[in-house]
């Protein structure tokens, strides 16, 4: 018998009786979709849930991002990090569909421009509300710095699916994360990665994950089974890297004297921009990464950053993810 | 004795101190290119890091030589108490290293300041300044960053334990703000570490170290230098 941890609405997580910093998670059958509303039982749905889950986590891991995922168990069940869930969930949407089209009043399928990211708050009794950043941060449920990085690893993990989906004629319509921290600190992405959380169309826009069940438009376990046989066909080799820039600012500290920007200061003045209190010169560095940024590069640069990238004894640094 | 005279890349004044020490007895000065790392410290009794701009003075002046390997060796040579000296870049360099306190900024007028300057030794003795104390001395500054700044839990130890041997001054040996080329706080040249034999300084005593060269000044430090290394 292992000690139930957690038990959501399709998902019970277990404490692993062999390691107290992993957990078991079982799939379970649940299917919900409207805010709990509409739910049902499908048999087999679990399976698929696990076997997807595991298959895009594992892709993910293998392209450098961090997530909880550890192994594959028997069973619809899989080992993973043990983690703290950020009560955020993050939605990255490529085309307009779901919540986004009854908010906004836009038809569904209409391309966005770009990736776009948006938070709810995972609060049942609210029935998981959207939420602004400013909103996230002050309300302290995920810092500001965190909330970068999540929001970053989020475009790198659209950009990995997308591709890996756009192989098979799939495409990416959109997806939700949870992130969770590691004891030792690292932010992941959690809980899981299937049809049941993401939006995913063949070429002639028919849905290929939960929206079946949403819309009653078909037979769940059909088209999750379509789903995992199609994407376990992919050549995730063939994806290439996306290149990733971090920002690493430097400033020059509060009360320490900075001579450029003083006379820089003059320069404008001279110019006839009157209207400068002060000036102060930094440095930014952009550094293009290899791979996806994870917890450990941000600790790593944190060390370059006081070793080499500021001298803290006149400087302050600061690292921005955009 | 055996005094490594470190190149960097960028590094200029090597053959100055290189001739500058040469004139002095018993000194036996040779030239070791960074890139040589620890190997070309071995048989040091003591080093010179001389003026530039290692690394053409990127990211902030002495930074990238502060992170080269050979920087190891002269943290050892250090904590085994020989002496190490760094004039004006080197001086920056042993700053970013951490092996002396504060931080070189850019001069407060940001202009590269190349000219002559007044220093007054300190009262209290050093491996450097032996039979110097108190003497008003004439040497060359030539830098663009020399504004020396450290905030006040390094200053406070730095001037309770008699580690600031040079501090600009004018012709009569008064420390005043006139006197001061870049805005150091306290009007400091140059400080010591805790020990004392590590020395930072902006102003260059290998150019003035012959009365041909407008004073030799500089060559009672470099003497004092090659004594300790003794």
């Amino acid at each position: 018998m292992m000690d139930l941890i957690h038990e959501g609405k399709v998902k019970r997580v277990y404490q692993d009786p062999e390691a107290s910093e992993r957990v078991i998670i079982e799939f379970t059958d649940s299917v919900t979709a409207g805010d709990g509303k509409k739910r049902e039982e499908i048999e087999g749905k679990g399976e698929l849930a696990c076997r997807m889950t595991e298959y895009l986590l594992g892709y993910l891991e293998g392209k450098g991002i961090d997530t909880h995922f550890v192994r594959t168990l028997d069973g619809p069940k899989i080992l993973a990090r043990k983690v703290n869930i950020y009560p955020v969930e993050i939605v990255c949407r490529n085309l307009a569909a779901g919540s986004f089209c009854q908010r906004y009043g836009i038809e569904k399928g209409e391309v966005l421009e770009k990736p776009l990211i948006e938070f709810f708050f995972k609060d049942d009794n609210l029935h998981d509300p959207l939420i602004t950043e400013d909103a996230i941060t002050t309300l302290g449920l995920v810092s500001d710095e965190n909330l970068q990085f999540m929001r970053s690893v989020t475009l790198s993990a659209n950009y990995y699916l997308k591709e890996l989906l756009k192989q098979q004629g799939l495409t990416l319509v959109d997806f939700k994360l949870e992130f969770g921290c590691t004891d030792q600190g690292h932010i992941v992405i959690a809980d899981e990665l299937s049809g049941d959380t993401m939006r995913v169309w063949d070429n002639k826009s028919t849905s290929l994950d939960k929206d079946v069940f949403r819309e009653d438009k078909g037979d769940l376990i059909e088209v999750y089974t379509k789903l995992i046989d199609t994407l376990t066909q992919a050549k995730p080799e063939e994806v290439g890297n996306r290149k990733e820039m971090i920002q690493v600012i430097v400033k020059p500290k509060a009360g320490i004297k900075n001579p450029p920007g003083e006379v820089t200061k003059k320069a404008l003045m001279r110019l006839g921009f009157g209207e400068a209190e002060d000036v102060r010169v930094g440095k930014i560095f952009n550094i293009l990464l290899r791979k996806p940024v994870t917890s450990e590069i941000l600790n790593q640069l944190n060390i370059m950053n006081i070793k080499l990238l500021s001298n803290p004894i006149s400087e302050k640094h600061e690292v921005s993810l955009d | 004795m055996s005094i490594a005279v470190i190149r960097f890349p960028g590094t200029n004044n090597e053959n100055d101190v290189l001739r500058a020490l040469g004139q002095i007895p018993g000194a036996n000065p040779y030239l070791v290119a960074s890139r040589k790392g620890l190997a070309g410290l071995k048989d040091a009794d003591g080093v010179v890091i001389p003026g530039g701009f290692s690394y053409g003075d990127y990211l902030r002046a002495g930074a990238v030589a502060s992170v080269e390997v050979i920087v190891e060796g002269i943290r050892d040579l250090a904590e085994d108490g020989k002496p190490v000296l760094g004039i004006c870049n080197g001086f920056q360099i042993l700053a970013e290293m951490g092996l002396l306190p504060g931080a070189l900024l850019p001069n407060q007028s940001a202009k590269f300041i190349c000219k002559w300057v007044y220093l007054k030794v300190s009262e209290e003795t050093s491996l450097f300044t032996e039979n110097m104390e108190n003497a008003i001395i004439r040497l060359p500054i030539a830098h663009a960053e020399g504004n020396y700044f450290c905030p006040d839990d390094y200053l406070i130890p730095l001037k309770e334990e008699g580690r600031i041997p040079f501090r600009y001054c004018d012709s009569h040996g008064e420390i005043t703000g006139e006197s001061n080329p870049n805005g150091s706080i306290e009007n400091i040249a140059g400080v010591t570490n805790q020990k004392g034999n590590v020395l930072g300084m902006m102003p260059h005593p290998e150019r003035a170290s012959r009365q041909i060269l407008g004073s030799s000044d500089g060559l009672l430090i470099l003497e004092n230098f090659v004594r300790a290394t003794q």
